[in-house]
């Protein structure tokens, strides 16, 4: 266990006692190995099972708004950029919250690892960071990787790594690695296609969704009561999974979360048919930011991106 | 569909009733000559437009949306126009990155006075869009699904 995962569990432990809190949202070991799964509890005994590793990969804010009462949450960089965007809108309060930050050294793609160690997971005794580089040890031999090379895409891109927005925070942390070239590679690809081809990739892409709106579920910024898919009176896409209503669908989802999405990648990762939605947030991310020098999640007391607006941006599309 | 001269692009018009659909009036009434490729929606105010519409309206089969609205600052409700704004702008950028082409959705500021400044947009709108193709990108060759066109 590590010095930072005892601290949690000794704050989180304190926070319930106490009755600061009435909910602990953590993450404890998952059932595969190097996963993590999200814990939810009001139990003090329970806190015991909460981790810290190189592999909490959820952004935890999503389940802020299913919980009554004031909740204590381990939250990265990037989830407290969720939290903060939810209380700009207005979702949460934030003296009903507990911020636990965990500074992150980033998260390991277990994917990138077994491609770079040739292993399958079960083959692979541990991963831990070691300050900007990973080692993986197989067989009691140690191998060293670059951050850059095993770090999710998301990862790559990140540039807080500590929670702006914390009540408790757990530890110091460890150097930033990103790498924000490799983690639009993606992007920069299809910017460089002529339209149709870009137009003909999505097409593609979209045809293969089955619409089991995991995105939207997992999505801290997708809070509307009632989603426009499930509108009848416009019904604004059919509910049959065809690539043009699927298409339309994310299209109007990433609209509606523009300004709202911290680019956690979330629905990427919960996409059963992997659909490179981050291509599309983070362009979004992009887009707000380059016409409106806005970011998501930054400042709790700014008004939400499209409750606003300046006199003067923009206006160089309009006749 | 075969792109020929006579391809007339079909654009949807969505104009606010305190400036721009009155311009459009003013336009009429004054005489003065524009493309008949646009149909006309009057709305409450430019704010009113959710970026669905947009959507909704490429994926019905027009060639090109119009937004139309009160100068800034001349707003009937204030600020419905710089929220259009906002909305308008990301919409057209994101849909520009997903492969549509940028002459598709289109904005003005078009005032009550402005009839002339409205044959005008009209006419450049539809000029855009002859430059490009027929709106195609919602049609399917394979499962034979058509856009209403």
């Amino acid at each position: 266990m590590s010095e930072t995962e005892q601290k949690l569990r000794i704050e989180a432990r304190a926070l319930l006692e106490q009755g600061r809190v009435d909910y602990i949202i953590g993450y404890e070991t998952g059932s595969l190995k190097f996963t993590t799964t999200p814990l939810i509890t009001t139990n003090k005994d329970d806190v015991d099972r909460l981790v810290i590793n190189p592999f909490i990969v959820n952004n935890l804010s999503v389940f802020l708004r299913e919980t009554s009462g004031k909740a204590g949450i381990v939250a990265k960089g990037c989830d407290s950029r969720s939290i903060v965007s939810l209380i700009q809108d207005q979702q949460l309060a934030r003296e009903n919250i507990v911020i636990i930050g965990v500074p992150c050294s980033g998260v390991v793609d277990l994917k990138k690892v077994e491609r770079l160690t040739g292993k399958d997971r079960d083959e692979l005794d541990d991963i831990i960071w070691e300050g900007d580089k990973a080692v993986v040890t197989i067989g009691g031999v140690k191998k060293e990787f670059q951050a850059r090379e095993v770090l999710l895409d998301d990862c790559l891109s990140c540039e807080v790594p500590v929670p702006q927005e914390y009540d408790i925070l757990l530890d110091e942390v460890g150097p930033l690695v990103c790498d924000k070239e490799l983690s639009r590679s993606h992007i920069k690809g299809l910017e460089d296609m002529p339209p149709e081809q870009r137009w003909q990739f999505w097409k593609n892409e979209f045809s293969r969704c089955i619409r089991c709106y995991a995105c939207r579920q997992v999505c801290p910024a997708c809070f509307c009561e009632r989603c426009f898919v499930e509108e009848s009176e416009p019904q604004w896409v059919s509910p049959l999974p065809k690539w043009q209503d699927n298409l339309i669908f994310q299209v109007g989802r990433m609209i509606h979360v523009a300004g709202r999405c911290t680019d956690c990648g979330e629905c990427e990762r919960a996409c059963p048919v992997n659909i490179p939605l981050r291509s599309l947030s983070k362009k979004m991310e992009e887009i707000v930011e380059e016409l409106f020098h806005y970011r998501a999640g930054t400042d709790k007391e700014a008004p939400p991106l499209m409750a606003a607006y300046k006199v003067d941006e923009a206006e160089d599309f309009i006749r | 569909m075969n792109q020929t001269s006579e391809w007339e692009p079909k654009i949807l018009g969505l104009l606010c009733k305190w400036c721009s659909y009155a311009g459009a009036d003013l336009a009429g009434t004054s005489r003065k000559k524009y493309p008949a490729n646009i149909r006309i929606i009057k709305i409450p105010c430019s704010g009113r437009i959710d970026p669905l519409l947009i959507i909704r309206a490429l994926r019905s089969g027009f060639d090109g949306i119009l937004v139309s609205g009160c100068h800034p600052g001349d707003c009937h409700y204030q600020t419905g126009n710089y929220r259009a704004r906002r909305r308008i702008a990301i919409t057209k950028r994101f849909l520009e990155y997903m492969g549509v082409e940028p002459q598709r959705i289109q904005a003005s500021w078009v005032s009550a006075s402005e009839g002339g400044k409205f044959a005008e947009v009209v006419t450049e709108v539809t000029r855009d869009l002859k430059e490009i193709n027929p709106n195609r990108l919602f049609t399917d060759e394979r499962d034979g699904t058509k856009t209403t066109h």
